[in-house]
């Protein structure tokens, strides 16, 4: 009983380490406003789920004689063309510009002059205009998933990464050669390659939403274990070799346990630093997918930050830009709101994860701290 | 003369790797339904349709429930696709490693888009366009390395002092900004000082004027004050290596040759502004290491100029975990180049390979081609990484 309850008083030399890290990152500036601005995402995240969903898509109503839209009540904003210096014919209305019918950006509120109901302005959807999509709910939306999506990647590539990173590092021999070999080919095709052939022979058929999410999910989570299982394993040929390891087999611990109490904590610390550098890299990642032209997912019912954010700067919207720019100067106008909102968004969250990933390397290294 | 023996066993190791990525590849488009290949491969309506004397028991039934389409039967024994999988599997591999990469589909949505590129073999297709991907990859590696070696240098010098900071926020803003994003402002920007009336034609980020001026040169509507011969533009001009530059320099056109490096510019700078994170980083962190090592004390000591200490002594010795990342880096950086040549319309192998999957019915020939180039691509990189290596480094033991 005694000796139970002195073990239980001596401090836990992990949570000691947690704390020493802790004190080192806090005063690296940079990590502590990441860490701030990814705290910000996460509530934003919680809340989603609550923000009322049928904001998201805007309809167009085309009437100049002043007449109030039937849908006043429904909760869709609504887009009139009206002229200018006119009343707007219903509440929820909100004009257009000149020449750019399916544009609103996030001044046109008239009923209050600030920032209203579209506060980041719309998105168009289709070219003939008429499918709008409201940016900041969209956005809101958006960020429940992007982090579930990120998160859930880097979690399922980094348990399947630290399980054969260990098998390999601490078994060596033939199954260290095959996983090394294995890691190997997957290191070699560009990652990003990968991914869009898995999304083109599976992903394209799916109707499902779920679906979809499962897949790029899955396709993900084959390209991004290889990394972990390296990191981890050269940690463990180092962790293998240490003192403690050896006393621990030596007072007659079995493998399992040896690997569970000692080699695993003493080698994912490099694995944390990498998964939050990952959980940034994924929104982008999407986002670039979209862009080469997967549409895996429709804005209007899954809101997704990299969708979003490529849809923004989509062939149509460039297109349309330099189309105004050549009629005339004066309607040259760059619609700096579709872009500006999501592309914020998700630089915001990738830098932020960046700076708390480069603190915690910081934190965590003893050669970097000094 | 052991640096032979190491290049050569390195390259044995490729193999496996090579294999590898192409059994992938394979399995991942053996997924695909055949009627899906069938077509891409075929075309969907075949002008003369192919009648043999097959019964239905043979053909099989499509979806609606009727005898398969008798020219679908031919193609089928065409591509091998009758055989069982680890046959098809032994075929596709023989004909890849003795340099038969297949054909370009019929009814592909590439070659719909690429019309010239419809029936030809994959590798005559790779090769008009890898050439400009190459130039751009060694331009944006030239920006990378002049960039981030001197500053990530500076910033382990002068550790969390300003300069540090500031090459730090300015290379993770890079790392952080969606290169189709950045690629856009420029766009956007370049639009906006140039005018929509000079020389920016509506077609400019379209696909169709693109393509006139196959494999050699970039997209001359795009660019201002039309600066091209008129002769060039009827595509009479030969080009004896495929690369742009290199191609106008044999011609005589320097001022060609120099405005198609000054055309490079922008999309190596954005591909550049995305990669120099990481290498910054790396640089930073082993000049810190090299900065506090013995010899380094010990030239401080003698009396060795600052600078001199910090170019010559810890300088070249941090210069191996720099090449060491550049070729990690390279697999990442090549598969960024599908986006950014698509943001800028440059006849590459990423935008070739870009349409061949996101275009359908996908074009599973050059999807196979381009992503065994990569691959290539990829690993010599990495071969000539650790050679680099082992000759700049003599400490390094080869074997």
């Amino acid at each position: 009983m005694a000796t139970d309850e002195t073990a239980r008083r001596r401090p836990n030399p992990r949570w000691d380490q947690m704390r020493r890290t802790w004190y080192f990152f806090r005063r690296n500036t940079l990590a502590m406003i990441g860490l701030g601005i990814l705290i910000f995402f996460v509530i934003v995240a919680v809340y989603a789920p609550f923000y009322p969903a049928s904001g998201t898509n805007l309809q167009e109503y085309t009437s100049s004689d002043g007449a109030p839209p039937s849908e006043v009540t429904s909760p869709f904003p609504v887009i009139c063309t009206y002229q200018p210096g006119e009343l707007p014919p219903a509440p929820n209305c909100y004009q257009t510009p000149l020449g750019m019918p399916s544009v609103v950006a996030p001044t046109v509120d008239l009923k209050t002059g600030t920032l209203g109901p579209l506060p980041f302005g719309s998105l168009t959807l289709s070219p003939s205009g008429t499918q709008l999509f409201n940016t900041y709910a969209g956005m809101v939306k958006g960020s429940d998933w992007s982090l579930t999506i990120s998160v859930g990647i880097v979690a399922s590539g980094a348990l399947i990464g630290v399980v054969l990173g260990v098998v390999s590092g601490y078994f060596g021999g033939v199954v260290d050669e095959s996983i090394m070999r294995l890691t190997d080919i997957f290191l070699s095709i560009p990652s990003l390659l990968l991914v869009i052939i898995f999304l083109s022979v599976f992903g394209l058929n799916v109707l499902s939403i779920d679906l979809r999410v499962a897949i790029i999910m899955v396709a993900f989570i084959v390209v991004w274990w290889p990394i972990y299982a390296r990191i981890v394993r050269g940690q463990v040929l180092v962790t293998r070799e240490q003192r403690y390891v050896e006393a621990a087999r030596a007072s007659g611990a079995t493998s399992g346990r040896i690997v569970r109490k000692h080699i695993i904590p003493n080698s994912v610390y490099p694995v944390f630093v990498q998964m939050s550098l990952d959980v940034g890299t994924i929104p982008l990642a999407i986002a670039a997918i979209v862009f080469i032209g997967f549409h895996l997912f429709t804005v209007n019912t899954f809101p997704e930050w990299g969708t979003i954010t490529a849809l923004s700067v989509s062939q149509s919207v460039l297109e349309t830009f330099i189309l105004s720019c050549q009629t005339s100067a004066s309607t040259c106008v760059i619609p700096w709101w579709q872009f500006f909102f999501p592309g914020a968004a998700l630089f915001m969250f990738a830098i932020s994860v960046n700076f708390f990933a480069d603190g915690l390397r910081d934190a965590l290294d003893p050669r970097l701290r000094r | 003369m052991r640096l032979w023996i190491y290049i050569i066993r390195r390259l044995f190791l490729v193999i496996p790797v090579i294999i590898g990525v192409m059994t992938i590849t394979f399995l991942l488009v053996s997924a695909l339904p055949v009627s899906e290949r069938l077509e891409s491969a075929l075309g969907t309506n075949p002008k003369v349709p192919y009648t043999p004397e097959v019964p239905c028991s043979k053909l099989g039934l499509n979806q609606s429930g009727e005898c398969r389409n008798p020219f679908y039967y031919d193609g089928l024994k065409k591509l091998g696709l009758d055989q069982s999988p680890p046959v098809q599997w032994a075929i596709y591999m023989g004909n890849s490693l003795t340099g038969h990469w297949g054909y370009v589909g019929n009814g592909s949505g590439l070659a719909g888009q690429i019309p010239i590129a419809r029936g030809q073999p994959v590798l005559t297709v790779l090769g008009w366009f890898l050439p400009y991907t190459l130039e751009l990859a060694a331009f944006a590696l030239a920006i990378i390395m002049a960039v981030s070696i001197p500053l990530g240098n500076l910033s382990a010098v002068y550790r969390n002092r300003p300069i540090d900071q500031a090459s730090r926020v300015v290379s993770f803003s890079g790392f952080a900004l969606p290169p189709f994003l950045l690629g856009s402002f420029v766009l956007f920007a370049v639009v906006l000082i140039v005018g929509g009336h000079s020389g920016i034609s509506p077609t400019c980020s379209k696909v169709e004027s693109y393509f006139d001026f196959f494999g050699s040169w970039p997209q001359i509507e795009c660019f201002p004050g039309g600066l091209y011969p008129a002769w060039l533009k009827s595509g009479q001009i030969s080009s004896p290596t495929g690369f742009p530059t290199i191609d106008a320099a044999i011609h005589g056109q320097w001022f060609l040759s120099l405005d198609t490096i000054i055309r490079m510019v922008l999309p190596a700078l954005v591909i550049a502004y995305g990669t120099i994170a990481v290498l910054l980083r790396f640089v930073r962190n082993s000049m810190l290491e090299v900065l506090n090592l013995d010899f380094v004390r010990t030239a401080r000591a003698k009396g060795v100029p600052e600078r001199m200490v910090v170019k010559r002594h810890a300088g070249r010795n941090s210069l191996n975990v720099t090449i060491t990342v550049v070729g990690l880096t390279f697999a990442s950086f090549i598969g960024g180049f599908a986006v950014i040549e698509t943001v800028f319309g440059l006849n590459g192998v990423g935008r070739l390979f870009a349409y061949s999957v996101t275009l359908t019915p996908i074009d599973f020939g050059v999807v196979f081609g381009s992503t065994i180039l990569f691959t290539i691509i990829v690993v010599a990189a990495n071969l000539i990484v650790d050679v680099l290596y082992a000759v700049l480094d003599p400490r390094v033991r080869l074997g």
